[in-house]
């Protein structure tokens, strides 16, 4: 499944302050792969994320995506490029309705100028069609499409995450970075989620990447998991492996109580 | 039932309708022309005068609403634009004779001198100079945001008017420019109105204007979907300059004569109520706050007048009409706190739908 080298870091530092949010991270990710990054809060997963995305510079270190580096570029630039990513807390544009957000996940790649979209010339209308239809199966994909005309803040919680993932879908990602997307869900929406992120891997050929605590969703899903704690790197590997190894548990439980192995990492 | 009469329900895709909303709007915008015809051939002088400026308030309304209300980028410049695009309209269209007799503190610099040009391209000259200034500024004043906009660009306003003061072999300084020909009347700012509203109601449904939408709701969100934050507020930025620059134009041939004091914040200040009022956000509600804005202001008139109520007699009070105003204000934000419209617009569909609600 895995193929070349998608997204590198190479001794990728951040500083806040006096927080050392990530120290020196060096990670990457093979195109295809469906990987998730844990730790305990405060680890520095969201940063990680945050620097992949050009949110926040980093302090030192390097970042390249498809063999090209994008330290330093805007985020709406590196999302152009192909990397799409859902935020923790959900920040969906809540006074548009649900298909409008969808939809101006596709602005980014408009190819059609002001003028033309003010002129609605024939170039443009023809992208407006697609768009339409385009929004619509993503919604589809992701079961909200009756909820297309609400205003996207009304939703329930767990709608929210999946209007997040269709609105990220919608810029065209090669690279899907989920920010826990299964937080707030029940079991069954949680099921659903895990379904999606699959079929979005398998069917749509994304590589993913996701950030996520219920230990049970990670553990099924995710073929190869970093673990960060202290913003470092302390365990890479199959799920199983890293379930066992002594540093993440240390990480999440704390030194001293010996733990049986299997059960240990549990729901942090 | 517990909806309200404006409240029309689910209203169906705008693409279904499109044929019939185009004719409706063409049909309206006729109705429009033959009301403007009508006025001019029949009503006073007066009512014509505030008609034209009720309709260039509006033009500068939804104009800045797109910048502070659609983009959601508060700022307090557009006093600078309207002053930028009078003087400039009205320095290419006076004459020489004119400009000649009114320069007496310091000559005319020398091109502008010989200058005259019809309204049509000094309108467009002003627009397209007065969206260069937009554009120009908009590079250090979108580093910053909120409250921090609004103080830097409130700050471009008042350099302004200290450049028109004090610049006076362009300007005249304080004196102003005086002798401007009264150019402007209901087809030229009818026909403005009509293109303003054309080009920024198609640009806030489009997909530029979701996207400027989004940059108000999430910058950060709407950056991290590609879409790139500063440019799309430069683009809103420069087009409500644009249309800023040709209404000031279109103003100072209006009321024939400018000088700096016309272009203080207290512009600004007006046009922020009336979009505040209106609904930020909605270009209906800037509209319609504009016409009331204007008209309503004419109307309160009387309450400045003396008075006999009841054998009792009030000497008129200059300046009753603000503190009027203040209370429609102060009864505005607390019974309706999204304005008169909140984000809610007018189409066709809407009507379409209320009208038929109400049928028996």
């Amino acid at each position: 499944m895995s193929g070349r080298v998608l997204l590198e870091a190479a001794g990728l530092t951040c500083r806040f302050g006096g927080l050392l949010a990530v120290d020196g991270l060096d990670f990457s990710l093979a195109s295809g792969e469906l990987a998730g990054l844990i730790g305990p809060n405060g680890a520095g997963k969201t940063t990680c994320f945050n620097l992949f995305t050009g949110r926040v510079r980093p302090t030192a270190g390097q970042v390249s995506f498809a063999e090209r580096p994008i330290l330093g570029l805007r985020p709406s630039r590196i999302n152009q490029m192909g990397l799409a990513r859902t935020f923790q807390n959900i920040r969906l544009f809540d006074e548009l309705s649900v298909l409008e957000n969808v939809l101006v996940g596709f602005h980014g790649r408009l190819q059609a100028s002001f003028l033309s979209a003010i002129l609605r010339l024939p170039g443009y209308r023809a992208e407006e069609e697609r768009m339409f239809a385009r929004a619509a199966e993503l919604l589809e994909l992701v079961g909200l499409e009756r909820l297309a005309d609400e205003r996207a803040g009304s939703l329930a919680y767990g709608q929210q995450r999946l209007l997040e993932i269709a609105r990220a879908l919608a810029t065209g990602p090669r690279l899907l970075l989920l920010d826990e997307p299964a937080a707030g869900m029940n079991p069954q929406e949680t099921a659903h989620l895990a379904d999606l992120v699959r079929r979005l891997r398998d069917r749509m050929g994304l590589t993913i990447l996701l950030i996520e605590h219920d230990m049970r969703f990670v553990m099924n899903l995710c073929e190869r998991l970093t673990v960060l704690d202290q913003g470092r790197v302390i365990a890479q590997g199959a799920p199983r492996e890293v379930q066992q190894d002594p540093a993440v548990i240390r990480a999440y439980l704390g030194p001293g109580e010996p733990v049986r192995p299997g059960q240990g990492a549990g729901d942090a | 039932m517990s909806r309200r009469w404006y409240e029309a329900g689910p209203l169906p895709a705008a693409h279904t309708t499109r044929r019939r909303d185009t004719r409706l709007t063409i049909l309206a915008s006729l109705a429009a022309a033959g009301g403007l015809w009508l006025l001019q051939a029949f009503a006073g002088g007066y009512v014509v005068h505030m008609t034209c400026v009720a309709a260039l308030f509006a033009v500068l309304a939804v104009s800045y609403n797109l910048i502070n209300g659609v983009a959601g980028q508060f700022s307090l410049e557009p006093n600078a634009f309207v002053a930028c695009g009078a003087y400039v309209t009205a320095l290419l269209t006076l004459s020489p004779a004119e400009k000649a007799a009114s320069f007496i503190l310091e000559p005319i610099i020398w091109p502008l001198s010989v200058i005259s040009i019809p309204l049509l391209p000094a309108l467009l000259i002003a627009g397209l100079l007065t969206a260069l200034m937009g554009f120009l500024m908009g590079f250090p004043v979108f580093r910053v945001r909120g409250d921090y906009l609004a103080i830097v660009t409130l700050g471009f306003g008042e350099v302004i008017r200290v450049v028109a003061n004090n610049a006076q072999a362009v300007t005249n300084g304080p004196l102003g420019l005086k002798g401007i020909p009264h150019l402007t009347d209901l087809w030229w700012t009818g026909g403005l109105l009509a293109l303003t509203l054309f080009i920024i109601v198609r640009l806030v449904n489009s997909s530029y204007g979701r996207a400027l939408k989004a940059v108000r709701e999430d910058e950060v969100a709407a950056e991290a979907m590609g879409i790139n934050a500063f440019w799309h507020k430069m683009l809103a930025f420069t087009t409500s300059a644009f249309f800023e620059g040709v209404a000031g134009g279109l103003l100072a041939h209006l009321i024939t004569t400018i000088s700096p004091s016309l272009f203080t914040f207290f512009l600004t200040f007006n046009l922020l109520i009336i979009i505040v009022v209106g609904g930020l956000g909605s270009n209906t509600g800037a509209f319609l706050a504009a016409l009331l804005f204007t008209y309503g202001g004419e109307w309160l008139r009387v309450v400045e007048e003396p008075l006999n109520l009841f054998g009792l007699h009030i000497p008129g009070i200059p300046g009753m009409r603000m503190v009027f105003f203040s209370l429609i204000l102060v009864a505005v934000m607390i019974f309706m706190r999204q304005g008169l419209l909140g984000r809610r617009e007018f189409s066709w569909r809407w009507l379409w739908a209320v009208l038929d609600q109400r049928r028996p």
